[in-house]
């Protein structure tokens, strides 16, 4: 909760202050969160408890403007409340709604891939399902059961294909922008010849694939 | 032939606007897969040539003899030429799938926008099977929706608060606006009306700070 | 193939090139006549498209012939490098770079490559002042110059160069 609404009127006690600091580090938490994941061309870890407390605290936010309303407080604070309500409603449904739109894109990569399917909330791995099963109807029906026998696979090419040759993946070379909270030091990346110095604080712009681990880990944040 | 036909179908795409789909071309969709068959049946022949001369091959071997250089050079020509029929099947599927793909796509963005019915100009743009998709798509979001007792396809933009914070850059003094009597002093942090803040903002005695 | 389903690299595959053919090939209807006994001598040269030419490259049925506008000594080289910003890569080929990625490798002419990049990088910088500057007269006209690849870039500056305005 922004500071700045301070009414002695309004009864806060110890503990709703410490309840506030609790859930602006939450917000914080979610705003990342959210940042991570719009800006990460590969589906993160899903951020079960975060999202959890976020919802419950959207109750509780609810509920507060509910009875500052009833009880005829001044517009201003209500405004302000209902501001920060919004914007972490808005954070919880754009953070869920990239996450779909990912799976969406690349659910057949997913569902083959352990380490991302294990990224997936179980109501999200049920929703893949699902869109694998629309899909692989809709290909079949329209195009595959139309073309001679040793092509009507989704996931292979023909018959003589070694691999899975028609899997479409996010490309991981792609750069984003990102910051460390923390001076991480010489850092090698992949494909340059010399490591880079990672201060705190500092935006860089770097291939997604080079600081995967860092971004997976919470070490660093992106933009 | 040789998915001149298919890529046809692709440029299609390529040239439609964004987010816009076209009448799914029912014609050129079924001309490609006509040629698909055309390709299967060069294919077949060519297959059973070749089985044929792999054959003498085999008895040729147990007399301790080798194709005449005649017959190699044919034996080639045929696995020559299924290797270019294949590939131009591989062609043919590959511009399908890559059109029927890449509109399911725009339909599923239209499950984002619209609700769950299609208006009528853009569903007489679908073929049967898009209709079928659209519906089931719409079904699974819907689905995972009740799940979580939480609506996404609401709320696409980031709020635009009524109320900003900004940071007085200047000293003014008291001022009177629509909704308070502020002390615009230096340095000072405010929660402003946008609407009464965004003078102050163009002249730059405020900066907006952003949450 | 991460791209199997990418508009662009579908039909950056279907650009045609000369190839010359190793060997016979039998009933293939390469002259459009659908004709069982057609064939294609060794020898012949035939124009295919690139994802047809690359396989049979590598299965050595075909040689590919790299097109002009690739080659070491060429007047698009000089041009490049005299001034690669005015240079119309349109006509020559809308998926300049993308063809001459995917042939770099087959055709063994190492410099093909960093060819590529300063032709690029080189052009980049016009194609980004022009996004976020330039009247629209002066704009389509220049639009004409660009490949594939470059009309994208430029109109992702200029959808952000509007964004940023609002």
């Amino acid at each position: 909760m922004e500071t700045g609404a301070q009414d002695g009127s309004s009864g806060y006690s110890t503990m709703d202050d410490y309840e506030s600091l609790i859930s602006t580090t939450d917000a914080e938490l979610l705003k990342r969160a959210w940042q991570n994941e719009k800006a990460a061309p590969q589906i993160l870890r899903f951020e079960a408890a975060l999202i959890q407390r976020s919802r419950e605290q959207i109750k509780l936010m609810e509920e507060t403007v509910g009875e500052f309303t009833r009880n005829g407080i001044d517009p201003l604070t209500v405004s302000l409340y209902q501001m920060d309500l919004d914007r972490t409603v808005f954070l919880l449904r754009s953070y869920l709604r990239t996450r779909l739109q990912k799976i969406e894109k690349y659910v057949f990569h997913i569902q083959k891939t352990a380490e991302l399917w294990n990224r997936l909330s179980r109501q999200e791995k049920r929703f893949a399902e699902r869109c694998i099963e629309d899909m692989e109807k809709h290909l079949d029906q329209s195009v595959l059961s139309k073309l001679p026998s040793s092509y009507k696979s989704h996931l292979k090419q023909s018959s003589s294909s070694e691999e899975d040759d028609m899997v479409p993946e996010p490309r991981l070379d792609t750069y984003v922008i990102c910051r460390s909270k923390r001076f991480l030091g010489a850092f090698q990346l992949d494909d340059r010849q010399f490591p880079v110095n990672i201060e705190a604080d500092d935006l860089y712009a770097l291939p997604y694939k080079s600081i995967k681990p860092l971004v997976e880990t919470g070490q660093i944040d992106l933009v | 032939m040789y998915g001149k036909k298919g890529s046809e179908l692709v440029k299609e795409l390529a040239s439609s606007e964004p987010g816009q789909l076209s009448a799914f071309n029912n014609d050129l969709f079924a001309q490609v897969i006509d040629e698909c068959t055309g390709h299967l049946h060069h294919l077949g022949s060519l297959i059973r040539k070749i089985e044929e001369l792999k054959k003498i091959e085999e008895i040729k071997k147990l007399n301790n003899q080798e194709l005449e250089e005649s017959e190699k050079q044919l034996l080639k020509a045929h696995n020559s030429g299924a290797l270019i029929h294949h590939l131009s099947l591989l062609r043919n599927k590959r511009c399908l799938m890559a059109y029927v793909y890449n509109r399911a796509e725009t339909i599923r963005s239209l499950g984002w926008a619209v609700e769950r019915v299609l208006p009528e100009e853009i569903e007489e743009k679908l073929s049967g099977s898009e209709k079928e998709y659209f519906k089931n798509h719409a079904a699974s979001l819907q689905s995972y929706m009740s799940e979580l007792d939480l609506d996404l396809a609401v709320d696409m933009v980031p709020p635009k608060d009524p109320y900003i914070k900004v940071r007085v850059l200047e000293d003014i003094g008291n001022v009177l606006l629509s909704d308070q009597s502020a002390n615009l002093a230096r340095h000072a942090i405010l929660f402003l009306r946008r609407t009464d803040a965004e003078q102050y903002i163009s002249q730059a005695i405020f900066t907006l700070m952003l949450w | 193939m991460a791209n199997y389903y990418d508009i662009d690299d579908v039909l950056a595959e279907q650009e045609f090139l000369p190839v010359l053919f190793q060997q016979g090939a039998e009933g293939v209807g390469l002259f459009d006549s659908g004709d069982d006994a057609n064939e294609v001598e060794a020898g012949a040269k035939v124009e295919l498209p690139f994802c047809l030419a690359r396989d049979l490259h590598v299965r050595g049925v075909v040689a590919i012939d790299v097109p002009p506008y690739f080659r070491k000594v060429s007047r698009t080289r000089k041009e490049i490098e005299a001034d690669a910003a005015h240079v119309d890569l349109r006509s020559r080929c809308q998926y300049f770079y993308e063809l001459g990625l995917k042939i770099a490798p087959l055709a063994g002419d190492k410099s093909i490559g960093p060819f590529l990049l300063v032709a690029f990088q080189t052009r980049y910088k016009e194609v980004l002042v022009k996004a976020h500057t330039a009247a629209s007269a002066v704009a389509s006209k220049h639009l004409t110059l660009l490949t594939n690849e470059e009309v994208k870039l430029c109109e992702a500056g200029q959808s952000s160069t509007a964004a940023f305005k609002k």
